[in-house]
């Protein structure tokens, strides 16, 4: 058998977006292809070619993937990656490797970018997640951590955390997820930090948590920047935001850079649309407009500033969304939601149970359940 | 249709197999059978679904049923 290296997902994030002049070489079927693939900071040359093609016509396949570049195969879980990378060899390929662990790796990874000046006595970062266009948080300050949002990545957030030599103390929830899994429980289960989160949300949960509440304000260590609590409801009744050192806005899914958190997915979306109408003309609209929105997803990396953070000054965020914001009426606003309302992936509903506890799930369907692209804005990705 | 009605000419094992191996198995036992001939397959991955399914529209063999039991799926694949 000949032998084929592999790769990681971390590996496939870095040659992306140092712009590597590589071809990703997708075998999965073309349902799956369609539903969820790699997505990069800048463009790239990617072809579907099912393995199945590969077993009934080999050389009509082989012709479809070029010789020039370097071949990156991705597949559901890796053995079909490798099977495929294997006649793509024998074919004379010199630059193929399959990703270890397959499309499954992708979409679980986190990439950490620090947000704030390293000279700054404490770290923000930024840990995106290229598979959901996810975006989570986390504060140091003298040994402590704190996570915002965490996803199911433990193994990520330990190994940051030691090599922060920092101890996990607290995770913060600005909401109920429904499109992943919450790693906040076997965070709290494996390093004792303390749940902290909105009972609008969380308050027929099964897990012990300690609740925040609008305005009330937390420090990170004795002398930490101070973190503060906006209560922002509307995506979901118990939404909060968390302003840092007043200059970060942790917008969690009622804002993203593009387009507001839909308010549709509780299905109530009537009642919801004007509790966000009022969240946003009354609360957003009255922050700082010098605040850096760090918003929890994100729809494309066009969102993205120079250093691949997803960012943007609150004033300009406005801006960009000057439609929405100019909605004079919480009626027009329902009406506008209604307009734009789609279907909520039915997964949502088993998530959000998951992550109030009241479900429990094995690693393996939790894996697949919190696989996919996020659906949390009230616009629809558009046709690129 | 009733899928325990299904006759079927051959049986074939992949439980425990995850891709590729339950469409290269199926495609090697397919080479040998006859035009017609209908094979009954049982596989645990959950990949297989939509992989049987779109190999199946691609080859022209008929998926004639699938069963999803949970754990374990069962397909009825005519041959060409």
């Amino acid at each position: 058998m000949l032998s084929v290296t592999s790769f990681t997902a971390e590996d496939l994030f870095c040659y992306l977006s140092n712009k590597k002049d590589i071809l990703v070489l997708d075998v999965r079927n073309e349902n799956d292809f369609g539903r969820f693939s790699v997505e990069s900071p800048f463009p790239f040359k990617m072809v579907n070619v099912p393995y199945f093609d590969f077993m009934e016509e080999e050389d009509i396949s082989v012709a479809k993937v070029s010789k020039e570049k370097p071949v990156k195969v991705v597949c559901a879980k890796e053995g079909s990656a490798q099977y495929v990378s294997e006649i793509l060899v024998a074919h004379g390929f010199e630059d193929v490797a399959f990703l270890k662990g397959g499309i499954k790796t992708w979409g679980n990874m986190l990439t950490p970018k620090q947000i704030n000046l390293t000279t700054d006595d404490y770290a923000l970062f930024q840990f995106i997640r290229p598979g959901k266009a996810s975006c989570n948080y986390g504060l140091l300050y003298k040994g402590e951590m704190i996570i915002f949002d965490p996803s199911r990545n433990l193994e990520f957030y330990q190994s940051f955390a030691n090599k922060q030599e920092s101890k996990i103390v607290q995770t913060f929830e600005t909401h109920l997820q429904a499109d992943y899994i919450s790693g906040s429980k076997q965070i709290a289960n494996m390093t004792g930090a303390e749940i902290m989160a909105h009972n609008g949300d969380f308050g027929k949960a099964s897990f012990q948590y300690s609740e925040v509440n609008d305005d009330e304000k937390y420090s990170i260590g004795s002398g930490g920047p101070e973190i503060r609590v906006i209560h922002s409801p509307g995506h979901t009744p118990g939404s909060s935001s968390y302003i840092i050192d007043d200059k970060y806005f942790i917008s969690g899914d009622t804002i993203f850079i593009q387009s507001v958190g839909r308010p549709d997915i509780g299905g109530k979306a009537e009642e919801w649309s004007v509790i966000l109408y009022d969240t946003l003309m009354n609360k957003v609209q009255n922050l700082d407009k010098n605040l850096d929105v760090l918003p929890g997803h994100f729809m494309n990396w066009t969102e993205a500033n120079d250093d691949l953070v997803i960012t943007k000054k609150l004033d300009k965020v406005i801006n960009n969304n000057a439609g929405v914001y100019a909605i004079d009426s919480p009626e027009k606003f329902t009406e506008y939601i209604k307009d734009n309302m789609r279907r909520s992936p039915d997964i949502y509903d088993k998530i959000r149970k998951v992550n109030t506890g009241r479900l429990d799930v094995e690693i393996d369907e939790a894996d697949i359940m919190d696989l996919g692209k996020n659906e949390c804005a009230t616009i629809a990705y558009t046709v690129q | 249709m009733n899928l325990g009605d299904i006759k079927f000419d051959q049986e074939l094992d992949c439980r425990g197999l995850n891709c590729p191996l339950p469409v290269l198995k199926a495609k090697k036992t397919m080479d040998g059978m006859s035009s017609g001939d209908v094979l009954k397959m049982i596989s645990t991955d959950p990949g297989s679904k939509n992989d049987i399914s779109a190999w199946g529209k691609r080859t022209g063999n008929e998926v004639l049923g699938m069963e999803d039991e949970g754990s374990e799926f069962v397909y009825f694949i005519k041959k060409a």
